[in-house]
């Protein structure tokens, strides 16, 4: 049984499908790589699963359950967090609160939730700054913190939305490095990413949306080299020319 | 039937006041993201600009809208100048509560200088009302339409052809954008706020022959103002206008056919069921 | 139980001042910030913890005070039991209030709770044979009572201001507690961003719910209280948007989401005001206005706020997180 599926999954608002008949399995332990061109509705999927958007048609399996119709808090309460593409960390509060609210749900008690909280920003290297207020950190150590927290939460799967977006190239190999190292503490992890070096080397399958169907799925050196894929980032002119 | 007529006709009639109202506010929500609590006594000013213009200068209300209008685009550009503009970037919630204070500050100020008893405005060619086909349509009020008409056909026609009216609806629509193609964003927010004010303004004056004049009575006018936009859609110019007349039909027949002593609440109750049943208000734009 | 220390201490402090002042009329005054800080605590548990501004407090106290009064004058229940009535009864009608009005977020909330506000005030206006209408309630005799052999006398401010102070402790430390605990994280993660927060396990919903009825408990006391001194319920007296506006001041310029800001605020509320009424005899309100806009102009973390964040940057070495859960008072 796959970790989670999703079946003919679709949303329309208004006129616009965003997302239409798509099928999606990811195993448990895998990193999924979920790529396509700019509106391909990569985001929308997330939203979808996490429940921020209710699907207009299909069904979303998280362990052979349904998730369809769970608030966001009652997605994660069920195993699955996911980050934002432009991070969105609680400025005003401290690196230590910022997670430990995540911590809290499970943790009811504020010394178990602190002592959570304080593992998860261990892994990502943030101890030092516990007490540094969230606005005041960059730009990557707010990505790190976006990381911890959804880590505290104790998912089984996590969403990761295009975590790489401005880090320069050596960022982009920690970052790697740190989604890889989700995957080794026993983490299924799907990830949106635009930066194709660290999906071809980290992913261990990758599915292409485009105008919110897919179009493709496989490890990541045949997917590159679809036709299609090509012609729905490149136009039918990079057809050619592949 | 003809009661639901008579019922109907003045809903619309002071419906319009109200669409007049809330287009005031919501232009300016949509250019500067923020809410004016103080927008109801903009609107209890210009009702007693009117009161006293005629009372000292003989003025007739519906011609010294000529003279308001500017004096409270005024009002409300300097209000912006000189007071918002250091606060919004303090926040939403810090501008909220400060226009909180303002609409304390400016009605209680009226209270205290002007007291609280009611005032009427009584003019000479308005004693009897207007009769067309039997229905009873008081002459103020049927004024004060149709001005309202020919104000809001000017805005559309300003924010839709002039230059400035598209820097107006660029700014709503996407300051940062606006900011990139060249517009200056703090004037259009200053030029907004004044014409949000007086528009409000000029809605009190053609308001005053037909309603009480009390210093307080911005404090119910800004909830029905809140609940037309909330109906049409927070920056939603035609929302505004189809809430206000909304408004005005349901406490119309409300006050006919519930009680009139229930005809203000009846609009916060329908406002309620709204947010029961659509919580993105009746057009879909309810959010902040 | 050390955290429980300072606390005993205030509410002692509290408790000790008729035996310092003496004056009626000061005591008045006294009972008058107690009953304000209990108010302002109230809001600022829903509007600076969790960031929820609300305009209609007034519905939460009004409900109270109409509860209590009419509970003593209905079914003959001294008002001392019926302000924690009034408190749980102001909590219960603010479930399907949250329920309806947090469907929105940020000003659009603010402004439907001014419209169930007035609602609520409509409905004390019009529905005359439970509430009186206009007219509302008026309470000519407390019952006798006798505390410790003595009969309690009801013309004396003594034992109004010990009812309100113990009132006034313990609501600023049922505060002080929601701070510490995790639903106060959970307030101060919604605050920040409250899709965040929901997308990191909180329930917004239920948080959000639970602090209104927690801040409607303490207005409902306020409100009961205010039946039981001033003896006299109308619309008016307790439903007006003013009341609303002035717990909203307090909160504002004692310091929005401090514990200590309403007790402050409160202060100063009430010395504004008697000082207007003193040389003006009106327009008290305008003053608040006034200092509203100056307070949110150039101390916009209030007055508690400010000094709090001083005394901190003496005192710490590092970097502290002054909007943060690990402060103190």
């Amino acid at each position: 049984m796959a970790l989670l599926e999703a079946r003919g999954l679709g949303r329309t608002f208004g006129g616009l499908k965003a997302v239409a008949g798509l099928d999606l399995a990811v195993e448990q332990g895998e990193i999924l790589g979920l790529i396509g061109p700019n509106g391909a509705g990569k985001t929308t999927v997330f939203n979808l699963v996490t429940g921020f958007v209710r699907p207009t048609a299909g069904e979303i399996l998280f362990e052979g359950r349904s998730v369809v119709g769970l608030r966001p808090h009652a997605v994660v309460a069920r195993g699955i967090t996911r980050t934002f593409q432009v991070v969105k960390p609680f400025p005003g509060l401290s690196v230590l609160e910022n997670v430990t609210v995540a911590a809290f749900p499970r943790h009811p008690r504020r010394r178990d939730a602190e002592d959570r909280a304080r593992e998860a920003l261990g892994r990502m290297g943030l101890l030092g700054k516990e007490r540094t207020l969230a606005s005041q950190l960059t730009l990557i150590e707010q990505k790190r913190l976006e990381v911890a927290r959804a880590l505290a939460t104790g998912p089984r799967l996590v969403l990761l939305d295009e975590p790489m977006g401005g880090l320069n190239a050596s960022e982009v190999d920690v970052a790697s490095g740190i989604v890889s190292s989700l995957r080794a503490a026993g983490i299924t992890v799907i990830l949106v990413e635009h930066v194709m070096k660290a999906i071809m080397r980290i992913s261990d399958r990758v599915v292409v949306l485009h105008h919110g169907e897919k179009i493709a799925e496989g490890p990541p050196a045949k997917v590159v080299q679809d036709a299609g894929v090509i012609a729905a980032y490149f136009g039918t002119a990079g057809r050619q020319a592949s | 039937m003809e009661t639901a007529v008579q019922s109907l006709v003045s809903g619309v009639l002071t419906g319009a006041l109200y669409a007049m109202i809330g287009v005031g506010l919501t232009v300016v929500f949509g250019v500067m993201r923020i809410i004016n609590l103080a927008h109801g006594e903009m609107v209890m000013l210009g009702m007693f600009g009117a009161y006293f213009g005629l009372e000292l200068l003989g003025l007739d209300p519906f011609v010294s809208v000529v003279v308001w209008a500017p004096v409270m685009f005024a009002a409300g550009a300097l209000i912006h100048r000189l007071l918002l503009r250091r606060i919004i970037p303090g926040g939403e919630l810090n501008t909220l509560l400060y226009t909180a204070g303002l609409s304390l500050l400016v009605a209680n100020l009226a209270l205290f200088v002007w007291t609280g008893d009611y005032r009427t405005i009584n003019l000479p060619y308005a004693a009897l009302p207007l009769r067309p086909f039997g229905i009873a349509v008081p002459i103020p009020l049927a004024i004060a339409f149709g001005i309202a008409v020919l104000v809001t056909g000017a805005l559309w026609l300003f924010l839709g052809r002039t230059d400035l009216g598209r820097a107006v609806r660029a700014t709503s629509q996407n300051a940062e954008a606006a900011v990139l193609m060249g517009i200056d964003v703090e004037r259009v927010a200053t030029f907004t706020f004044g014409l949000g004010t007086a528009l409000a303004g000029v809605a009190g004056v053609l308001l005053a022959p037909s309603l009480y004049l009390y210093p307080t009575v911005g404090e119910i006018l800004v909830v029905k103002c809140f609940v037309i936009v909330v109906l049409g859609g927070l920056g939603s110019v035609p929302g505004a206008i189809a809430g206000g007349i909304l408004l005005g039909l349901v406490e119309s027949f409300g006050a006919v056919y519930v009680s009139m002593a229930w005809k203000d609440g009846i609009g916060f109750l329908l406002f309620l069921l709204v947010l029961l049943y659509r919580p993105s208000g009746l057009f879909g734009v309810g959010k902040a | 139980m050390r955290r429980a220390l300072p606390w005993l201490g205030l509410g002692a402090a509290a408790v000790a001042v008729p035996l310092v002042v003496r004056n009626p009329f000061f005591l008045h005054l006294c009972i008058l910030v107690a009953m304000w800080t209990l108010l302002g605590a109230a809001w600022n548990v829903l509007g600076g913890f969790a960031g929820q501004v609300s305009f209609g407090h007034a519905s939460l106290f009004g409900i109270g005070a109409y509860v209590t009064i009419m509970l003593y004058l209905k079914a003959g229940i001294a008002p001392w039991w019926g302000i924690p009535v009034s408190g749980a009864a102001a909590a219960v009608v603010s479930l399907p209030i949250g329920l309806l009005t947090f469907r929105l977020r940020g000003p659009y909330f603010s402004l439907s709770t001014l419209a169930v506000a007035e609602l609520v005030r409509l409905v004390a206006l019009n529905w005359e044979s439970v509430t009186n209408g206009p007219v509302g309630f008026l309470i000519t005799d407390l019952p006798p009572v006798r505390i410790l052999g003595r009969a309690v006398n009801w013309e004396a401010k003594e034992p109004f201001y010990l009812t309100i102070a113990v009132l006034a402790v313990a609501g600023l430390a049922s505060t002080a507690w929601l701070r510490r605990s995790r639903l106060g994280a959970y307030l101060a993660a919604i605050r920040e961003d409250e899709d965040a927060a929901e997308a990191v396990g909180v329930d917004t919903v239920r948080a959000k719910v639970l602090t209104l009825a927690l801040s409607a408990f303490l207005a409902g006391c306020g409100g009961g209280f205010y039946a039981f001194y001033f003896r006299y319920v109308d619309p008016d007296a307790v439903l007006a948007i003013t009341l609303s506006m002035e717990m909203v001041f307090i909160a504002m310029v004692g310091g929005l989401g401090t514990v200590g800001g309403p007790l402050i605020g409160a202060v100063f509320l009430i010395a504004i005001g008697e000082t207007v009424r003193a040389r003006f005899e009106v327009g008290h309100l305008i003053f608040y206005g006034l200092f509203m806009m100056l307070v949110i102009r150039f101390m916009p973390e209030g007055i508690w706020g400010r000094a709090r964040r001083l005394l901190q940057r003496r005192a710490a070495a590092g970097a502290a997180a002054p909007g943060g859960l690990d402060g103190a008072a």
